[in-house]
């Protein structure tokens, strides 16, 4: 399951040195936050969700025609989550996650741009346990949010994004126990950090 | 790829995302009675008796005594029964200490039962027995523990039934510790008197399941 990490560590640099000139790398720290994971019931309605994570966020893009841009994007978070069952929350312990999306963006107004993206995202539980007892799962994402740049440094933008993304979660040891479908978990992010400039 | 077709891929994707109705959770009716039922404590009638950890007391501690290889059958049992839970209903985990144990178990044979005393006898294979003491209040509020377990080899240790008779006694005595008071009509369930099946079933895993929220009528009293 380190795969995520592994990628990210080999594709960003394989970028800088081919196409260094061209580039646009970014690195931001934020915040997670993320809807239900599960909704069940046993006697009592119970249902389980991520605490707000801390975020990280590195990405890089390669210009494409009048603006536009496309790149790979990654994100990882470590939190905590929890099931609340009558109104008492209970730990279920650490869940990690990590994303990689192939994404397209391009101006809006000023230093504002949309931005898009596609890819996957990986849950990496702590324990193999409970919802995780067969092990972490990986989903398709879909996303979109919106950048804004304040160049601070000839060369480097402060850079600001929000993010929403949606996917639909479920686990092996869900599907053995007979949850069917999969439930629509949409997640915001709010995040910060620096950015080589687009100029 | 086309404008077409690359509009019907992203068209694709957004239906996979976007489709089907929310997660859906099975119905939790393969279970059987886990209550036990005595006479009243006071005047006439009946009292029911349940009970499951409370959060606040896991993970309960569980002392082994070393012999015919409890402790490796303990250690499993323990994992058998964690594992029914997805939301971490119960621990457990094996102290060295037997001092301040909530289950201590033994490799012997059954003590005198005492005043008080609920005993669940198991097991009543030739390789092995088993029972389980509760230790209730006579007014039927409070679990004292500890629980004490009996698990008691009948067989020569080169009996080749020996070591599975030992290691599904434990998941079942484990399972009357875990608040499975009674034994299931099931000769498929773990839990039924004479267990010879060597993991809970889905009727075990659900009754474990759902006794966990289920208000328990005794109240945990640790010495």
């Amino acid at each position: 399951m380190r795969k995520p990490y592994l990628l990210l560590t080999l594709i960003l640099p394989a970028g800088a040195t081919a196409l260094s000139a061209q580039t646009d790398y970014y690195l931001r720290v934020g915040a997670i936050g993320a809807s239900n994971l599960l909704r069940d019931g046993i006697v009592n309605k119970i249902t389980v969700r991520q605490s707000i994570a801390p975020l990280v966020v590195l990405g890089g893009s390669l210009p494409l025609k009048r603006g536009y841009r496309a790149g790979l994007e990654g994100t990882i978070s470590s939190g905590g989550f929890h099931s609340t069952e009558a109104g008492v929350e209970a730990s279920l312990g650490t869940l990690r996650t990590a994303s990689l999306l192939l994404d397209l963006s391009g101006p809006v107004a000023g230093q504002i741009r949309w931005w898009i993206g596609l890819g996957g995202l990986f849950y990496l539980p702590k324990d193999d346990d409970g919802i995780f007892l067969q092990g972490g799962t990986a989903r398709l994402l879909a996303g979109a949010g919106a950048d804004w740049r304040v160049p601070v440094l000839p060369r480097w933008d402060l850079m600001t994004s929000l993010r929403y993304d949606f996917h639909r979660f479920t686990t092996a040891e869900l599907k053995a126990r007979g949850f069917g479908q999969s439930q629509a978990i949409s997640r915001f992010s709010a995040s910060i950090g620096i950015a080589r400039g687009l100029r | 790829m086309n404008r077409r077709s690359g509009w019907l891929g992203i068209s694709g994707v957004l239906a996979a995302l976007l489709g089907c109705s929310d997660i859906s959770a099975p119905l939790r009716d393969d279970l059987y009675e886990w209550r036990l039922f005595v006479p009243a404590a006071v005047g006439s009638g009946t009292d029911t008796l349940s009970f499951h950890w409370p959060r606040s007391a896991l993970p309960v501690r569980v002392w082994v005594e070393d012999t015919v290889g409890l402790p490796a059958d303990f250690d499993r049992a323990i994992t058998v029964w964690k594992s029914v839970y997805l939301y971490r209903e119960f621990d457990a985990r094996r102290v060295s200490d037997s001092v301040g144990a909530d289950v201590i178990v033994r490799g012997s044979g059954l003590p005198a039962s005492q005043f008080s005393r609920i005993r669940l006898h198991s097991a009543l294979r030739p390789e092995c027995s088993g029972a389980t003491d509760l230790d209730i209040s006579d007014d039927h509020t409070e679990f004292r523990t500890p629980v004490r377990i009996f698990i008691a080899p009948l067989a020569s240790p080169e009996d080749p039934g020996l070591s599975q008779c030992l290691a599904l006694t434990s998941i079942h005595e484990l399972g009357h510790a875990i608040g499975i008071f009674r034994h299931s009509p099931n000769a498929t369930d773990i839990m039924f008197a004479n267990p010879v099946v060597d993991l809970p079933s889905a009727f075990d895993r659900g009754t474990a399941e759902v006794l966990y929220h289920v208000p328990p009528t005794l109240r945990l009293v640790r010495p």
